[in-house]
């Protein structure tokens, strides 16, 4: 099948002053990824998962290497252009959620729509991730994978290229984890959005176009799923 | 709304404490500065009003004698407008009590009505008055209660007159009602002013046809120093004794004091509250930034900026300008009225004109925004460095390094664990640490500055009547007399010490600088005036040299050893150029002094002398009230308890500049509590997980901060001394110079103050902390 290229990554490499200690998180990545795509970066804590998910979201910068996106390199953008880049182009789930405490549902998504050109009709994305009868409540109300839907809501409302996962399911029991997935992979479907998960959880592969796999920053396989299973069939 | 300001709002909800005790402290700011400056211009504004309508003289002149064809003459003059020829003079009052003195001041008033200095009429018509009724000033017959239609005795040249009030009226020339300068407070029911007919004055007096004062209202007021000059000229030959302007005459110098004071209190308190606002704003903006972590990668994650991000946070000390803005002018605007009222009222000043000025509201707000902006943008600078993925992350440990005091073993080995941590913690937060100090070391100077005036008033009189005058009584002759009268006092009075002294108004001038004070010549010897110089030590009058106190070598800008000019108004006398042999302590009061033989040859004539200074435990007053040719008999005893009263006032200000000191003192400590334990939420629950209780953590905070307040009393304590010299410095006038005293009692009182201050918010933050969730405080990632 003929697929558009969404982001070109080439030879990534970054490195981090932790302190008194210098890190190398990641070192001469290099891959694609394509419009409408459902990938899953998969390894171990500290294979350079999280660094390579920042910089393509535009939170961070590489040491060296570049990303482009439908052509333009954002690695060259400065802190204004790489800021439109986040708000306008990119959606961010994150492992804690990271909602605003004193925010409700409603507010949260709001939060990140306000200032969006072509947002989502937020009631429209709170019936989609299932959360019209709590869109009034504040986090502290709410379970872990309601304030995931939340966040996923947050993220989706922007109408964004692309939805960044930081282990979406991290902090959730098996159940609730599961049912964040097929949201997501019903996003992916239903919105036709590109969706990076980056998970320790090789299980959560499987539902995948693609996998890539890392370790210690650096790729060490990109593996095509001919056939992924739908989310609910996952089990770990 | 915006959303982001939604949070705003929530994050001052949350955070109401906080945000309540740093907004009253802007408030208090602004109520002060909209009150002191809106009652100041309410002042301002009636006095004037109340000169206009009165048409009050421009210049003032006390002369010998002037016959009235000579006062008419002076419309000729260039410059001068109208002229009044009027005879004044201090007589006794006979009252009931027989050991109370009273005196009043004749002033006569023309047939035809005055044309200058119009009396005030607040109730009933104008009254005319002939040879048996006077019309009385308000305030000396309401201090004595006498009413229309009474009858008052004045002793005048030896003989009692009695004369019917028929009117009771004010003037906008004694507003502020006293004796003479050395008086100092308006002592309302022992001097008085009466205005009687021309005719009758002149008669009573001797001056038939002639004045000893002249009125004189000019037609621009630009040229009042060539008018003068001319005035001078023209009257040398009738004896001038004193040519004053209008802004020199006693009580509109008293008034100009008052309002100055006014004015400079409404800068210099609110700044200094508002830089404490300031100091909090920034320490508490920056421990919420660092808090919100998490939060602000989140937001610029989303896409928010670097600006959108900052200005949130910003609004935040925005909102408190803003709130303690709306309060504090409020406040301000409500207590203007009743504060006008009370000045105009103890001013004894008809016209009342309590005015709100938008101006001052309009700069009340951009002056606190300023503030708060200022202080906003600092506190939250540090949103700028957070990078949205940096933030995802936990801190990198804080770098722990050893203190210097660790490094002094015997001493820090001596420490029990909970006092190392208290000092690892204060020494590891060193800029919240000296900002905290600071701020409370400012509190505690501003606690010492009520308990110096506390001081310092009765001290200036003590000093000036104890131990630099020493007199028990001066007596005043109506006229210059020669030496020999002291033989005639010696056989009326039991006098232990009895001493001469020549007391004259003359002009002094060096160069630009002018200044009409008393020169008081006294023996050289003298068993009564003690003088020291700045340094305190001991100084003695030399034969041809001059003394000048402390405020007059400011006026006149002339230091010891410096050449100075006094012009002679006694007729035939010419100028003279004399040396300054000393610069002289005086707390009350300018004046000049010289050597007494010198003073009459040089400047009077030989063996003149207008007074007595007297050490005696006889009633000098019961014994001399009968007595020709005395004009005033003043006890230091009773200057001293007039003052006495008056400080019972000044205690209610000394207490409302505590409670201020008090404000700030708790909202510093408050705030600086919550914040330490917000800061450290995660390190008090691991320490509640290993074991310590809720009572071992509050402990170990009450230990900081009193560790904080022992270092903020010591700094505080050079801090307060140079606001107490500041204070002497900006409370000093002509007529009064604050002596700088450093009491260890003030230091010791200003630091219970303090320690009760942080006690109290010490308190206030005990719930917070045995309230804390520890469970929460650990699980806390989530922002």
């Amino acid at each position: 099948m003929q697929q558009n290229i969404l982001m070109q990554i080439e030879n990534l490499s970054k490195t981090y002053q932790m302190g008194e200690v210098a890190v190398k998180a990641l070192e001469e990545t290099s891959f694609e990824l394509f419009e409408g795509e459902f990938v899953v970066i998969l390894g171990p804590s500290g294979s350079g998962k999280s660094t390579l998910l920042n910089i393509l979201g535009g939170m961070d910068l590489p040491t060296e290497g570049r990303v482009l996106v439908k052509g333009e390199e954002i690695t060259k953008y400065n802190d204004r252009k790489l800021t439109a880049y986040r708000r306008d182009r990119v959606g961010f789930v994150f492992q804690f959620y990271n909602l605003m405490a004193n925010l409700t549902a409603k507010e949260n998504v709001e939060l990140a729509t306000e200032m969006c050109k072509n947002a989502l009709k937020i009631d429209e994305v709170m019936a989609a991730v299932g959360l019209e009868e709590r869109k009034d409540h504040f986090p502290s109300q709410m379970s872990g994978g309601e304030q995931q839907r939340v966040a996923i809501a947050r993220a989706v409302a922007k109408n964004p290229l692309l939805l960044l996962c930081d282990e979406p399911t991290g902090a959730l029991d098996f159940k609730t984890g599961l049912l964040t997935l097929s949201l997501l992979h019903k996003i992916n479907r239903d919105f036709n959005k590109t969706v990076v998960i980056i998970t320790h959880n090789a299980a959560i592969g499987d539902m995948a176009d693609r996998v890539i796999k890392m370790r210690s920053g650096k790729i060490i396989e990109i593996k095509e799923n001919a056939n992924p299973i739908p989310p609910e069939r996952i089990e770990w | 709304m915006r959303k982001l300001d939604v949070r705003l709002l929530r994050m001052i909800k949350h955070s109401k404490g906080q945000f309540i005790s740093v907004t009253v402290i802007v408030a208090v700011a602004l109520c002060i500065y909209v009150l002191f400056n809106v009652t100041s211009i309410n002042i301002n504004d009636a006095v004037d009003a109340y000169y206009d309508a009165t048409n009050i003289n421009d210049i003032h002149i006390q002369l010998v004698k002037i016959p009235g064809t000579a006062v008419e003459e002076l419309k000729s003059i260039p410059g001068v407008k109208e002229v009044q020829g009027r005879v004044s003079f201090d007589v006794p009052l006979h009252v009931e009590d027989e050991e109370e003195r009273v005196s009043i001041r004749i002033i006569s008033t023309p047939a035809a009505g005055e044309q200058i200095n119009r009396l005030y009429w607040q109730s009933g018509r104008p009254v005319k008055v002939d040879n048996n009724n006077l019309i009385l000033i308000k305030q000396f017959a309401e201090a004595r209660n006498i009413k229309l239609g009474d009858e008052i005795t004045p002793y005048i040249n030896g003989r009692e007159h009695q004369l019917t009030v028929s009117g009771i009226a004010s003037s906008a020339e004694f507003v502020y009602l006293m004796e003479n300068e050395q008086t100092l407070l308006p002592v309302a029911d022992k001097f008085g002013i009466a205005y009687v007919s021309e005719e009758f004055a002149q008669s009573v007096y001797g001056y038939k046809s002639s004045y000893n004062e002249v009125l004189i209202t000019l037609k621009d007021q630009a040229n009042i120093d060539d008018t003068i000059e001319k005035l001078e000229k023209a009257l040398d030959k009738y004896g001038v004794k004193r040519i004053t302007k209008l802004e020199n005459q006693l009580s509109n110098s008293v008034l100009d004091q008052e309002i100055n004071q006014l004015e400079q209190m409404s800068s210099i308190i609110p700044v200094m509250f508002l830089m404490v606002a300031a100091v909090i704003i920034v320490i508490m903006l920056s421990r919420i930034v660092a808090n919100d972590r998490m939060a602000i990668g989140v937001l610029k994650a989303l896409g928010y900026t670097n600006f959108n991000v900052l200005a949130h946070y910003t609004k935040y000390a925005l909102m408190i300008g803003l709130a303690g803005s709306v309060f504090g002018i409020i406040g301000g605007i409500l207590l203007s009225g009743p504060m006008s009222q009370v000045y105009i009222f103890y001013f004894n000043i008809p016209f009342l004109k309590a005015n709100i000025y938008y101006s001052f509201i309009f700069k009340a707000i951009a002056l606190t925004s300023i503030f708060c902006i200022a202080s906003g943008l600092l506190g939250a600078r540090k949103v700028m460095n957070i990078m949205p993925a940096d933030s995802m992350r936990p801190e990198a440990p804080k770098s722990g390094k050893r203190i210097l005091l660790e490094r002094i073993g015997f001493l820090w080995q001596r420490l029990s664990f909970s006092w190392k941590m208290v000092i690892r913690n204060i020494m590891r937060t060193k800029r919240r640490f000296i900002l905290l100090v600071l701020g409370m070391a400012l509190t505690y100077a501003i606690n010492v500055i009520p308990l110096y005036m506390g001081e310092a008033m009765p001290a200036m009189f003590t000093l000036q009547y104890q131990e630099y005058q020493k007199m028990d009584f001066t007596v005043d002759f109506t006229r210059p007399m020669n030496e020999d009268v002291l033989i005639d006092m010696n056989h009326l009075i039991e006098a232990s010490k009895m001493e001469p002294r020549l007391e004259y108004p003359f002009e002094l001038k060096n160069g630009w600088y002018k200044k009409a004070v008393m020169v008081i010549g006294v023996p050289q010897n003298t068993i009564f005036y003690e003088f020291r110089d700045p340094r305190d030590n001991k100084v003695r009058l030399q034969d041809g040299g001059l003394f000048i106190t402390e405020a007059l070598s400011k006026a006149l800008n002339v230091e010891k050893g410096d050449f100075v000019t006094i012009k002679n108004f006694v007729p035939g006398k010419k100028d003279i150029q004399i040396k300054v042999t000393g610069v002289v302590k005086q707390y009350l009061g300018i004046n000049a002094y010289m050597d007494l033989n010198a003073m009459q040859d040089l400047l009077v004539d030989k063996e003149m002398i207008t007074g007595v200074s007297v050490a005696s435990t006889d009633d000098l007053k019961e014994k001399l009230k009968d007595v020709k040719n005395i004009a005033a008999v003043r006890s230091s005893a009773d200057l001293q308890n007039a003052f006495l009263e008056y400080l019972d006032t000044m205690a209610i200000a000394v207490n409302f500049y505590l409670l201020f000191g008090g404000v700030l003192g708790f909202a510093i400590i408050y705030n600086a509590t919550i914040i330490g334990i917000s800061e450290r939420s995660m390190e008090f629950a691991s320490l509640r997980v290993l074991g310590f209780d809720k009572r071992d953590i509050y402990k170990m905070i009450s230990k900081e901060n009193i560790v904080m307040t022992i270092i903020a009393i010591l700094i505080g304590m050079p801090l307060g001394t140079s606001m107490i010299s500041g204070m002497a410095e900006s409370f000093s006038s002509d007529m009064i110079t604050m002596p700088v005293i450093i009491a260890p009692k003030i230091f010791v009182y200003a630091a219970i103050a303090t320690i009760f201050f942080v006690a109290i918010a010490q308190l206030a933050t005990r719930r917070k902390i045995y309230n804390l969730n520890f469970i929460d405080a650990l699980k806390s990632r989530i922002s």
